[in-house]
């Protein structure tokens, strides 16, 4: 009863949860446009995941699989569904997610049968990573959406995301945490795996007991796949920026329950990964564009981001795309040589920018 | 007629048989502007009191256009043509802005509203941006310093002391203040003005007499000083490199984030503001007045409330809070090292040592039961000795110090609750030179131990000097951030004011 009232209080005063308030990118997010300067590797069909082979790096591109040497792509291998996540085990092992439903591992890449599949209770496999002791960690976004539903089981308040942890050398799954409000990435850091939970806007670090720990709260933005960084910490990307607009319609049940059962899902009040495709995409209260040109500060409806964590966990820096840029999406990031390698899902493009020029000038 | 309008010469004046100006020669000629510059307790204050009748001398003359003189009243000294705009707020806070211009002026039978037009008149003539039917205690600092001053100017005095006149002023004030001060010259007035801003002495100055432990050192022609000249004469030692020339070529990484503050509204001074405060890392917070810094940090400490509708979202430590007063915030371990110490900073009649201790029971959850004599003097001489306060003793009371050591009362008032986030607003307001660059090497010792440390200054050196990170504050709320490396003067300054 007391907790009825208090919301009710809440929701007439502005407070509590009803405070609807987006945190500022400032600190280590100040925003900088250093992924419009990024290079354009690749432009594909449906870039969704990135990982190194040694020296050269492997793309998932819808159902197929590119190997990617400079500027030049050549197919690796089809499957007969959209590649998921992908990731490459120590031991050269190759890990794909099928469909969000499978997961496949292959001794190596040319093998034309999996050593193991895992199938099972997955159902929106996004990102999988390699523990260190030759186990698979799986990211499993939704029990209740497909991967590419994402945008729904936001709307619906979605909090039925998994972790698992796949290993091949017995075939066996074992969920390692469920109830996250949409998993989507992970990372081994020690005997613990760290986990981004999109919808919370934040980084868990999971101990092999199951307890908890907020590593990182209350970011501006989704998060989403982590890798490894070179000299410790991780690179985590952001598939877009939370804005006060989405923010409020997530607090309104009704309007999200008839805009959903209404409204086109390309034209729903959410974040997307790219943004200006129609006049009928609703904006954000903002004007957009002034004089003709487009306000880097005006809410997004899209964005891009990626952020250098330190081992601790804490934000160095990150390289951003804003309004007024067209690098949004970004879902993937791993280190390759001397640069930083990314999947901009908006305008699907493979980028690549050298790490030592925007290290250091976003540390000016 | 002479061309000395005012001096004394072998002025001493003691308090307790300590001398606080000993032995001092001083003239000033008529309409010159005459600055009078020295650190904290150098005896700028006590020889300034005297020519304007708040003290008298112990020994010594004064004498106005050649007469000898012995003031012995503010009143008296009015009468002999000299006026003072005090440091600290002489205005009465209940009273509108008029009624303080004419206070002491009043007729039998005062029409109200002639006084605000008289007011009006007098105050746009000055160029003064001040409503003179608003109440002064609901005016900013800079505002009061301007009714001050006015009032200063309506007495037509032939000499005004301005005693850190520009201390409260933005950037555009003060240019408004120099004009005028340069306006009173024309006409004949002769001003004598105490600043810790050298760059504005030697800008406006006709000739500077600087003072060290109530001695006079010397007197010169503005044109023979340079900054280096006078802070070597000021403190003996050259400190120009330590104090706002030297910048910082790097920074330290941020820490975990201690204080979010997002879209936080207090209609009209906060719109929509939003900023994070990291541990391990000196935030600047840069601004004109009016830009709502001094608020948004008086609503995190508890001092002040925001919007009760949609008033926005503090998160200490990642979670929400809602300080109503400022003890709960002090016990979470936010101090709040206000910019106003003689009016929220401490209590004036209470010794040093008692004011230190209010500070430590302020922390304890549900106050005490009983007062510790000894625990009090045990946390006076200890944050005494820590932060170098320059007292004959514990015992003193704060009121009797200088603005310098004040301010260290005030610092070990809030140090002492060993507090997480630290909020100084105008650390070195009204300090001088030494005082200041021990007030910055606590700043950075702070940040250098961890703490989060917020840093509201309106000058930029001092910005400058001591940021990792500085936040631009205009019109309620930051509106650009820049590393310490990046920052230019230019760029904040544009950013503060377009």
């Amino acid at each position: 009863m007391i907790a009825a009232v208090r919301e009710f209080a809440n929701r007439i005063l502005g407070r509590g949860d009803a405070t609807i308030t987006v945190p500022s990118f400032d600190g280590a997010l100040k925003p900088n446009q250093l992924l419009e300067r990024a290079e354009t590797l690749l432009e594909c069909e449906a870039p969704e995941a990135l990982a190194v082979d040694g020296d050269s790096l492997l793309v998932s591109d819808g159902a197929r699989l590119l190997r990617l040497a400079g500027s030049s792509a050549t197919t690796v291998r089809t499957f007969e569904r959209p590649i998921s996540a992908l990731a490459i085990l120590p031991s050269g092992r190759v890990a794909v997610a099928l469909g969000g439903t499978a997961v496949h591992v292959y001794d190596d890449i040319a093998s034309k049968t999996p050593s193991s599949t895992f199938t099972g209770e997955l159902h929106a496999v996004n990102a999988l990573a390699a523990a260190p002791d030759g186990a698979l960690i799986a990211t499993d976004g939704s029990s209740q959406r497909g991967g590419a539903d994402w945008a729904r089981d936001l709307m619906e308040l979605g909090e039925t995301g998994r972790v698992f942890r796949l290993d091949p050398s017995t075939g066996t799954a074992r969920q390692i945490a469920g109830g996250l409000n949409y998993a989507f990435g992970a990372a081994a850091s020690g005997s613990d795996v760290i986990v981004s939970e999109s919808w919370r806007h934040r980084l868990v670090s999971i101990a092999p007991d199951g307890t908890r720990k907020v590593l990182l709260g209350r970011l501006p933005v989704y998060p989403s796949r982590l890798s490894p960084a070179r000299g410790g910490g991780f690179w985590l990307t952001a598939f877009t920026a939370r804005t006060q607009l989405v923010e409020f319609v997530l607090r309104e049940p009704a309007y999200r329950r008839r805009m959903i059962a209404e409204i086109d899902p390309d034209f729903w009040v959410v974040p997307r990964l790219s943004s200006g495709n129609s006049f009928k995409e609703p904006l954000q209260g903002a004007h957009i564009k002034t004089m003709g040109v487009m306000k880097p500060w005006a809410p997004p409806r899209s964005y891009g981001l990626v952020i250098r964590l330190g081992a601790d966990g804490l934000p160095r820096y990150s390289l951003h795309s804003r309004a007024d840029g067209v690098n949004h999406g970004i879902v993937a990031a791993v280190e390759l040589g001397g640069d930083l390698v990314m999947i901009a899902k908006g305008p699907r493009r493979v980028l690549k920018l050298p790490l030592a020029v925007a290290g250091a000038e976003v540390r000016t | 007629m002479s061309d000395i309008v005012l001096s004394l010469s072998k002025a001493t004046k003691l308090y307790g048989g300590v001398p606080a100006i000993d032995g001092v020669d001083f003239d000033l000629r008529r309409g010159e502007i005459h600055a009078l510059v020295g650190e904290n307790g150098a005896g700028k204050s006590t020889l300034t009191k005297v020519m304007a009748g708040v003290v008298t001398l112990t020994s010594g003359a004064m004498a106005v256009d050649g007469t000898a003189v012995s003031p012995k009243t503010p009143l008296e000294s009015r009468n002999l043509g000299i006026a003072m705009v005090f440091q600290e707020n002489s205005l009465v806070p209940t009273m509108t802005v008029a009624q303080n211009l004419f206070l002491g002026q009043e007729k039998f039978y005062n029409r109200l509203r002639g006084i605000y037009i008289a007011a009006q008149q007098f105050l746009q003539s000055l160029n003064f941006d001040v409503t003179p039917t608003a109440t002064v205690g609901g005016l900013g600092a800079a505002k009061k310093q301007m009714v001050e001053i006015a009032r200063a100017v309506l007495h037509k005095a032939k000499v005004i002391i301005f005693d850190e006149p520009t201390a409260t002023l933005t950037p555009e004030e003060k240019k408004y203040f120099f004009d005028l001060v340069r306006d009173l010259k024309k006409r004949g007035v002769s001003i004598i003005f105490i600043s810790h801003a050298l760059e504005e002495a030697l800008l406006l100055a006709d000739r500077i007499t600087v003072l060290r432990d109530g001695r006079h050192v010397v007197t010169d022609d503005a044109s023979k000083f340079d900054r280096t000249r006078i802070i070597q004469a000021m403190v003996g030692r050259d400190l120009s490199n330590t104090l706002y020339g030297a910048r910082k070529d790097k920074m330290r990484p941020a820490g975990r984030r201690v204080l979010t503050v997002q879209n936080l509204k207090m209609a009209p001074m906060v719109k929509n503001n939003s900023l994070s405060v990291f541990a391990g890392q000196i935030t600047g917070v840069f601004g004109l007045v009016g830009a709502g810094r001094t608020e948004t940090f008086k609503i995190v400490s508890g001092v002040l409330k925001r919007d009760f509708f949609h008033g926005g979202e503090i998160l200490l430590n990642d979670r929400p809070v809602r300080y109503r007063v400022p003890a709960p915030a002090v016990k979470a371990g936010i101090a709040y090292v206000t910019e106003d110490r003689k009016v929220e900073g401490f209590f004036e009649t209470a010794s040093i040592a008692r004011n230190i201790y209010l500070g430590l029971l302020a922390k304890f959850p549900a106050g005490r039961a009983w007062l510790s004599r000894r625990e009090s003097n045990t946390a006076g001489k200890t944050w005494i000795e820590r932060l170098k306060v320059r007292a004959i003793g514990d015992e003193v009371k704060v009121v009797e110090l200088s603005g310098g050591n004040q301010q260290k009362v005030v610092i070990a008032k809030s140090l002492i609750q060993d507090p997480e986030l630290i909020i100084f607003d105008e650390p070195t307001r009204g300090v001088d030179v030494g005082a200041i660059v021990e007030i910055h090497e606590l700043i950075n010792r702070l940040a250098d131990e961890g703490k989060a440390v917020v840093v509201i200054s309106s000058y930029l050196p001092e910005i400058m000097a001591l940021s990792d990170r500085i936040l631009v504050s205009r019109q309620g709320k930051v509106v650009e951030e820049f590393s310490a490396i990046e920052a230019t003067e230019e760029k904040i300054m544009y950013a503060a004011i377009h």
